[in-house]
């Protein structure tokens, strides 16, 4: 199973147009190889039985096209069919994964060429004159075995390239994803609502409760900071992701102090866990806008985190209903979009009324993701 | 001594407004509200003359509020935001109180200020209402007392309004409930496209019309489709034939 789960890899690239357009590009190049190679090997074909008077002059023609056009059908087959494209970072199962296929593809071309051939000899009344057919099939499949073999080295190097062009346009896309998801968490974070009321509150606790009040605004500051500072890291401790978490989490408990209250429960063992920066937060502010400012009710807010299957379980919740505006909103589907990126299949996120509660629910792989960031 | 009330939804914004206006020796609490309906119903029950509305609250929001208040008899009303650009835009237009979060003793002083001069020249209310009424969509949820507390109804499940001196019954399917307010003001309300005056106290939801049949000297009868029938009053007829496309 850890051969399959590089496989998803291909399934990853940037954009099903843009992958089309290179692959389409790709098979051009070889395709045009391929015939410039035949076209090579015809015209040494004929120049070798030029001056051989017993051999008309379409006679090799008519030999290498009936090999040309079994061996270009295997081609075909071969750039078409790229379910073993997962396999490119591990050249060795490549080569034995195509290579397998090997018997098969000789006894069909063999068959194919003489059986051609010889139709075609009868039809111009002639008699195809050849070896035995046990030096026929031994020297034909070592031939094949020999051009198979470079062909596959050719093929290899057009998918390789072919496979780095796409993994640079991914890793493009992340960047550009988590720029994205680091601008509007600033944004958020300046959000005037946040703010002003944030500074609101400050400017409320400064008469009754001087050193709260110098508390709060030293956790504000802190918030605002840790988002800066994540630079561009994407990837974080969960212990660090928490952190900034936990500063958000004061101060909008500061402000409907008496209508929410606060659940923490994270697994210690998942602390140094790496989760891609600034992911729950959204999360967290979905469940303050829509759960706790809506409501005239006291809400409760949990935030839950523990392993299980070798995969990180990641919950933020709050008592309440699902809206439309609540699972509509540009943090969860950037934040899809990012664990998509970097986990493939692998990773999910996941908004839904779960009894009487509104549950955001990520599910990623416990180790590194697939694809490092650049670096 | 004004009588005042105010209203947010978080604690620390309303100790603070709490504080500072009990500096000054005119002003009155009368009423601190945790949400929208609250508010609203302590408007209704004690009549405050200034009220400050926070807009973001659960329920109903300022604005809201506002919207559902009867134009005449509502206090003078001073908006509180942190951030609300489009309702602040609507304000400074119309020369609407407002305080941005967070303000100072001297900003809440000035607003204050204008509060006085405005109750002490009896002027209009009615502008800080109107474009409240505006701002949000007051004309498909309609405040009403169930019992003791106020609740929400749906405007589309009002069969008809009857005004009643300065009261209207508002009556829907499965009830009718009492309303202080007139029929003028909460025919504005909730927009005319929806209701049409039959009579000079009554008006009738235009879809729940299902026909009419004419009587004598040109009034007619109007059946609703729940099995009320009520008179069309011939000084309506033309408007109301205008409205239902006859």
């Amino acid at each position: 199973m850890a051969v399959e789960a590089s496989v998803p890899a291909r399934s990853l690239s940037a954009s099903p147009t843009t992958a089309r357009a290179a692959s389409l590009v790709n098979d051009r190049a070889i395709y045009l190889l391929w015939a410039v190679f035949w076209a090579f090997m015809t015209v040494v074909e004929i120049q070798d039985h030029f001056y051989n008077q017993y051999v008309r002059w379409w006679e090799p023609l008519l030999w290498q096209v009936t090999s040309a056009i079994p061996t270009t059908l295997w081609l075909i087959a071969q750039r078409r069919q790229q379910r073993y494209a997962g396999y490119l970072e591990r050249p060795l199962l490549w080569f034995v994964h195509h290579l397998k296929w090997l018997p098969l593809a000789c006894i069909t071309t063999i068959c194919f060429m003489y059986i051609a051939r010889h139709s075609a000899y009868v039809l111009v009344d002639r008699q195809y004159h050849h070896e035995p057919w046990l030096f026929v099939v031994v020297y034909e499949t070592l031939k094949l075995v020999l051009f198979a073999s470079l062909w596959l080295g050719v093929a290899f190097a057009f998918s390789s390239f072919e496979q780095w062009l796409l993994e640079r346009q991914r890793l493009a896309k992340l960047q550009q994803s988590f720029a994205e998801a680091q601008l509007s968490q600033l944004k958020s974070q300046l959000r005037p609502h946040f703010l002003f009321n944030a500074l609101n509150t400050i400017s409320a606790l400064m008469h009754s409760d001087v050193s709260r009040a110098d508390h709060l605004l030293a956790q504000l500051s802190e918030l605002l900071r840790s988002t800066l500072r994540l630079g561009d890291q994407q990837l974080i401790s969960l212990h660090e992701e928490l952190h900034v978490l936990g500063l958000y989490a004061q101060i909008m408990h500061e402000r409907f102090s008496d209508r929410v209250s606060l659940r923490w429960d994270i697994a210690p063992e998942i602390h140094d866990a790496q989760v891609p920066a600034l992911l729950l937060q959204p999360l967290l502010e979905n469940a303050f806008k829509h759960g706790v400012e809506k409501s005239r009710e006291p809400v409760q807010v949990e935030i839950a985190g523990h392993q299980a299957d070798g995969s990180l379980h990641l919950v933020v919740r709050n008592t309440g209903l699902l809206t439309h505006d609540a699972s509509s909103g540009v943090g969860l589907r950037n934040g899809r979009e990012r664990l998509r990126l970097l986990f493939g299949e692998a990773a999910r996120l996941e908004l839904q009324q779960d009894g009487g509660w509104v549950t955001a629910h990520v599910v990623m792989p416990l180790n590194s993701p697939l694809h490092g960031p650049a670096a | 001594m004004m009588r005042t009330l105010i209203a947010d939804d978080e604690p620390p914004a309303r100790d603070k407004l709490v504080r500072w206006l009990g500096e000054h020796a005119d002003v009155q609490l009368v009423s601190v509200a945790c949400d929208g309906i609250s508010a609203a119903e302590a408007i209704g029950q004690l009549q405050p003359q200034i009220a400050f509305l926070d807009i973001q609250m659960p329920g109903l929001n300022g604005l809201e509020i506002a919207a559902q208040l009867e134009t005449s008899t509502a206090p003078l009303l001073v908006f509180v935001t942190a951030f609300d650009e489009h309702a602040v835009k609507a304000f400074d237009l119309n020369a609407v109180d407002y305080l941005l979060k967070p303000y100072d003793k001297e900003r809440l002083a000035k607003a204050l200020a204008r509060v006085r001069t405005r109750l002490d020249s009896g002027e209009n209310r009615a502008t800080a209402v109107q474009i409240a009424r505006r701002q949000t969509n007051c004309g498909d949820r309609l405040l009403v007392p169930a019992g003791e507390q106020l609740q929400l109804i749906e405007v589309q499940g009002i069969e008809w309004l009857e005004a009643d001196d300065n009261y209207v019954h508002v009556h829907s399917r499965a009830r009718t409930y009492l309303l202080r307010r007139t029929l003028t003001d909460l025919l504005a309300q909730l927009g005319e496209q929806r209701f049409v005056r039959i009579h000079k106290s009554i008006a009738v939801n235009l879809s729940e019309i299902q026909s009419l049949t004419p009587l004598f000297k040109g009034d007619f009868e109007v059946h609703l489709r729940g099995g009320h029938t009520l008179r069309l009053s011939r000084r309506y007829k033309d408007a109301v034939f205008a409205r239902i496309g006859r």
